[in-house]
């Protein structure tokens, strides 16, 4: 019975191991799909490339999916999978900055480590901004800690706020995201730009 | 047609699967008969009267009484510090940041150990963490800690240690004064002696 780590029964130092594991694989699939490219990640925001939107959303549509079959066979326990807590105040502010630093540096946290491994000077700065920005945090944060712990909602998930079960909010998702794919390759034909190379 | 709209038609049709899917329910937490049988043998989770009195006198925070008797019993005597949470009310959500965390050991005790044994048996089938129940509950705390039996005298060293260590927290709960030594001691009358007489005579 799943999950395989469940939170409270190991170790930090077996959590710290597995997560390891899996964010190797992670960077690696980020860099083979090209994520390591400023281009690509930029390309969102000017709208002649999307892939981003598709992988992410192509990502979370099928560990929903995954989740919400092995519930069904019983293999996962979704009452016991620890949910991102949600802070309304900080989210918002954090996804502006986020957003802005994804055009700004054409990296995310994840690409920018991946393209750093790659040996992308570039993708080094934008690392030792990220850190820098940690550091900064840290030592500023009892400044920030009434915004940051503001507008507490908990551990929601969006298919009990609206009242419907996980398997029709999965099937709303999915369409809407079909939907968002097919806006966003007429985007990419709209803004297409002959300038910028597909190339790494 | 292109990967998209083939991507597409695939997800579409697994939500729809998942759409249709009954809500299963999570049955992994609770836990199976036998498994509950086992953790009841260990008896892991019993806290001897003797260890509640010493938590309690060395005021270690890491513990939470709870009574889980009705308001009227909780209200004629409770142990000190604890908090009311009647075995039929236990699982209203407005007791679940005491009932269900992870930080602190409850102790749930009733007069004998039924009462608290449901409690126990019911939290840890749901999955709470950390709950413990009082071994023999407030009988045996009146019995052990509050009138501890006087041993016999023949009795070995460590049951007069023990007996010794109950009543002083016999005294500490109940506030009662030590005994007093000078109206409990007995006057014994003075033992006659012989006047000693000085050696007379001679030269002296």
């Amino acid at each position: 019975m799943g999950p395989i780590v469940p939170l409270f029964n190991v170790s930090n130092e077996i959590n710290l191991l597995f997560a390891f594991i899996i964010g190797l694989g992670f960077g690696f699939v980020l860099e083979q799909a090209g994520f390591s490219s400023s281009r690509k990640l930029a390309g969102m925001f000017y709208g002649y490339d999307i892939t981003v939107l598709k992988v992410f959303f192509t990502a979370a549509i099928t560990g929903m999916l995954g989740l919400i079959f092995l519930n069904f066979m019983g293999l996962i326990d979704l009452d016991i999978i620890y949910i991102n807590e949600y802070y309304i105040t900080s989210s918002i502010i954090g996804g502006i900055i986020m957003g802005a630093g994804f055009i700004i540096g054409g990296f995310c946290p994840g690409t920018s480590f991946t393209a750093a491994a790659i040996g992308k000077i570039d993708a080094m700065w934008f690392v030792a901004g990220s850190i820098a920005g940690i550091f900064l945090f840290g030592e500023i944060y009892p400044l920030l800690e009434s915004i940051y712990m503001s507008n507490y909602e908990g551990a929601v998930k969006i298919s009990n706020i609206l009242g419907i079960r996980d398997g029709y909010f999965a099937l709303l998702l999915i369409i809407v995201a079909s939907i968002m794919f097919w806006i966003g390759e007429l985007a990419e034909k709209k803004f297409k730009r002959e300038d910028i190379s597909k190339e790494i | 047609m292109n990967t998209r709209i083939i991507i597409s038609i695939i997800m579409i049709s697994l939500g729809s699967i998942a759409a249709m899917l009954p809500k299963t329910k999570n049955s992994s937490i609770q836990l199976k008969a036998d498994e509950l049988l086992r953790e009841m043998k260990r008896q892991t989770y019993v806290i001897s009267a003797d260890e509640l009195a010493d938590l309690l006198i060395n005021q270690d925070p890491s513990i939470l009484l709870i009574d889980v008797r009705d308001s009227v019993d909780y209200a004629q005597y409770h142990l000190p510090g604890a908090i009311n949470i009647p075995l039929k009310e236990l699982l209203d959500p407005e007791w679940a940041p005491y009932v269900d965390q992870i930080s602190q050991k409850n102790i749930f005790y009733s007069n004998g150990t039924t009462l608290s044994s449901e409690a126990w048996i019911l939290t840890k089938q749901i999955g709470f963490r950390n709950n413990y129940i009082l071994g023999g509950g407030l009988n045996k705390w009146f019995s052990t800690i509050i009138k501890p039996e006087f041993p016999a005298t023949s009795a070995p060293s460590e049951t007069w240690a023990l007996y010794e260590t109950r009543k002083a927290a016999s005294q500490y709960f109940t506030g009662s004064k030590a005994a007093d030594k000078e109206e409990n001691a007995v006057i014994l009358p003075p033992i006659p002696r012989k006047k000693k007489t000085r050696v007379q005579g001679g030269c002296s």
